[in-house]
């Protein structure tokens, strides 16, 4: 059924797109713009060039950052991804009774990322907090640690609560997509002798692989979005050493003011991730391919 | 069935186009109101509605109280005026939330600031206003003179004083001291001596939570004035030195020296200032350097701690050895705003010793004379005034007093010191390699 004026359709998208516009698409375009110039928020435009780009390709804190953030998506990869599976394969494997472990282990994931950063915060405390008290109270005082204020664990030492928070979440997924897998393919599988551990690593997770594929995208650039749990954990610190991109943006425009250097780097940071989700993309559609011949 | 949908398509598409700019429309007028004096609602005509804007970070429930009660008074007494109060988070304020407030459509007429450099770029930015003809009338009477210091440029009065706050002097658990048998240190030695003494009694010498930097940072800075010398060391937050050179090295290594005697708490940099506190306030720790807003929080939080105060004690150094780290803070009536003569008269109202009493009542340090008219103020809070006042030299906080990114490198480079990741050598390059970007 064809509309009787053909710009009725263009009327009919223009107020989503007006919308779209105004708070992404402009913004975006904005930023863009702001990059090649100096500029605290108020006064005048200075334009700089790529001068701003150059300063975030040389800046060694902003290039730590991204290892940081690799490191941070490397960990929770096994500690989110790797830990659901395993989680989805515990409950599938035993569907009765498992009800109230599928409740408790999804609990973290509704709260709030910041109440969640904040009761971490008492149990990494050094002087009084659950873990330290905890390891001192059962004779393994040696384990104890200054876990967000060690370089060496403090990176680590966030990943576990991202971890904590998100393994219930991946656990979801992979339990849907495990309960879609036909019943007979399993059956088929314990007649031929198989057990329930071969059963799942060599039948169940083959046969969810698109839904870890979609999982492990979800996780990398859910890790480039990381912000809320490292700026009341550590704030990028002790020492840099828990900086990701977007603790160091957030305090290079806001409390620096310098939005123009901000932009450059999320320029940068946009750019990272279009990359990544290209070469998943380019991945996927070789594994499609490669499936079908 | 006809198809009607493109006057209807039309009519929502523009509607809603409208609908999305016209709070860009009201923001345009607003922002004419510097130029104009009018946005809707209100004139500076005398008589007609008048809404007065102040502007401040979050000074806690109860003093938000005061101003609460400040407001209606005011409100009572010239019933054409609306006074609206605006409280932001301490943090949000201090970097971008004034300057966007000061920049937008409702500019406050009357902001909180810091003395100091943050007050000159105000008024070079042109958001302060002279109010010298106020503090020669009933506003100034209501101060000392002394209260002003720090709050005159260009030889015009520009700011109400609100509070003065030493930001940092060494409180001490009194019980801890006398039961490790150690008397209050005058020099560096007897500090490590001191320090020493009551780490061998297993207690934590000094506890302080470093997560935000500022907390050693202001400590630590005012070691390095007192090495380098004031001038010296306003030279070094100016950029006029760098932060690498030999004498902030050197004053760097006292910094190191706190480190390798492993008496300050080892958790210091993973603790934030309240954790850090707290330490203090269980008996855990015997000495916990932070600024005199200590005294209200500990009388709320740990009323039977038995707690004095020192000043740093003395280094081998240029800088004045009785200095003082502190910052005197206050309230600008806006350049731009429209409504000056009702802002000093509200600022006059809420300096008076009626207020001034509530204030103290609330836990905050007013420096309006009304505050010291009393006799159940706590002796230290008076303490810190009588400090303050009588400081021969009074140093700078770097993160209120100077430009934050040369404070941030500084603290940085403090925090690795003290946390035994860098050498004074290598934090003080690594920090003015930072700034040379």
């Amino acid at each position: 059924m064809r509309p009787r004026r053909r710009i009725t359709p263009y009327l009919l998208v223009t107020p989503a797109l007006a919308l779209f516009t105004f708070a992404v698409l402009g913004p975006i375009v904005a930023t863009g713009v702001f990059s090649f110039f100096e500029w605290d928020g108020f006064g005048p435009f200075d334009p700089v060039g790529v001068a701003n780009y150059v300063r975030a390709a040389t800046d060694p804190l902003f290039r730590a950052s991204f290892l940081h953030v690799g490191i941070y998506i490397a960990l929770t990869i096994v500690l989110e991804v790797f830990v659901g599976l395993v989680l989805a394969g515990l409950v599938t494997a035993r569907p009765k009774g498992t009800g109230l472990f599928r409740v408790a282990f999804f609990i973290p994931v509704m709260l709030p990322m910041v109440v969640v950063a904040v009761l971490w915060d008492f149990v990494y405390n050094p002087d009084f907090g659950l873990l330290n008290s905890t390891l001192i109270a059962i004779g393994m005082e040696e384990f104890t640690q200054i876990w967000l204020g060690d370089p060496r664990f403090a990176l680590p030492a966030v990943s576990v609560v991202s971890g904590w928070v998100f393994a219930g979440f991946y656990m979801a997924i992979f339990y849907a997509g495990f309960r879609g897998i036909p019943g007979d393919v399993l059956e088929a599988a314990r007649i031929d002798g198989a057990s329930e551990i071969q059963t799942f690593w060599r039948v169940k997770v083959p046969m969810i692989r698109h839904v870890i594929e979609i999982a492990l995208l979800l996780c990398i650039t859910g890790g480039f979005q990381a912000f809320d749990l490292f700026y009341v954990l550590t704030n990028g610190g002790p020492f840099n050493a828990t900086e990701i991109p977007t603790t160091y943006l957030v305090r290079v425009v806001f409390r620096n003011q310098e939005i123009g250097y901000g932009s450059a780097m999320a320029v940068v940071m946009t750019l990272v991730v279009l990359a990544i989700g290209g070469v998943y993309v380019r991945l996927r559609r070789r594994t499609a391919v490669e499936t079908v011949s | 069935m006809k198809q009607r949908h493109g006057p209807l398509a039309l009519l929502l598409a523009l509607g809603l186009i409208v609908g999305a700019c016209a709070d860009d429309g009201a923001t345009d007028q607003g922002s004419d109101t510097t130029s104009s004096g009018d946005t809707t609602g209100e004139t500076t005509d005398a008589g007609e509605d008048v809404v007065l804007r102040i502007a401040m970070g979050s000074p806690g429930e109860e003093q938000i109280g005061v101003w609460e009660q400040a407001k209606a008074a005011f409100e009572e007494e010239n019933p054409n005026v609306s006074v609206e109060l605006n409280f932001q988070d301490d943090d949000l304020y201090q970097t971008i939330g004034l300057l966007n407030l000061l920049n937008g459509g409702e500019a406050p007429d009357i902001y909180f600031e810091w003395a100091g450099a943050r007050l000159q770029s105000r008024y070079d930015e042109g958001f302060v206003a002279d109010i010298t003809e106020a503090v020669d009338g009933e506003l100034g009477s209501y101060f000392d003179e002394g209260a002003f210091n720090g709050m005159v440029i260009d030889e015009k009065n520009v700011m109400v004083p609100a509070n003065a706050d030493v930001t940092t002097v060494f409180w001490y658990n009194t019980e801890i001291f006398d039961s490790v048998g150690v008397s209050v240190p005058t020099t560096w030695e007897e500090l490590i001596d001191v320090s020493n003494s009551i780490k061998e009694a297993g207690i934590i010498p000094i506890a302080i939570g470093n997560k935000d930097l500022w907390p050693v940072g202001n400590w630590t800075s005012h070691m390095v004035s007192r090495v380098i010398g004031e001038e010296a060391y306003d030279q070094m937050m100016r950029q006029e030195i760098p932060l690498d050179s030999p004498e902030v090295v050197e004053a760097l290594g006292y910094v190191q020296q706190l480190a390798e005697a492993g008496i300050v708490n080892e958790s210091v940099n993973a603790i934030d200032d309240n954790e850090g506190a707290q330490l203090f306030f269980q008996g855990q720790a015997a000495m916990h350097p932070i600024g005199s807003w200590l005294v209200s929080w500990a009388l709320e939080e740990a009323p039977d701690l038995s707690f004095d105060y020192f000043n740093l004690p003395e280094m081998p150094g240029a800088g004045t050895q009785d200095s003082v780290i502190g910052v005197s803070t206050g309230f600008v009536i806006n350049e731009n705003s429209e409504h000056k003569d009702v802002a000093i008269d509200f600022m006059t109202l809420f300096s008076s010793p009626e207020f001034t009493s509530l204030m103290v009542d609330a836990g905050g340090t007013p420096i309006a004379t009304g505050a010291f008219d009393r006799d159940d103020i706590d002796p230290r809070v008076t303490a810190m005034m009588e400090l303050l006042q009588g400081a021969s030299a009074l140093v700078a906080p770097p993160d209120t007093g100077y430009d934050l990114e040369v404070a941030d490198a500084l603290y940085a480079a403090q925090a690795e010191v003290l946390g035994g990741v860098a050498t004074p050598e290598e934090a003080a390059a690594a920090a003015q390699a930072k700034l040379d970007q």
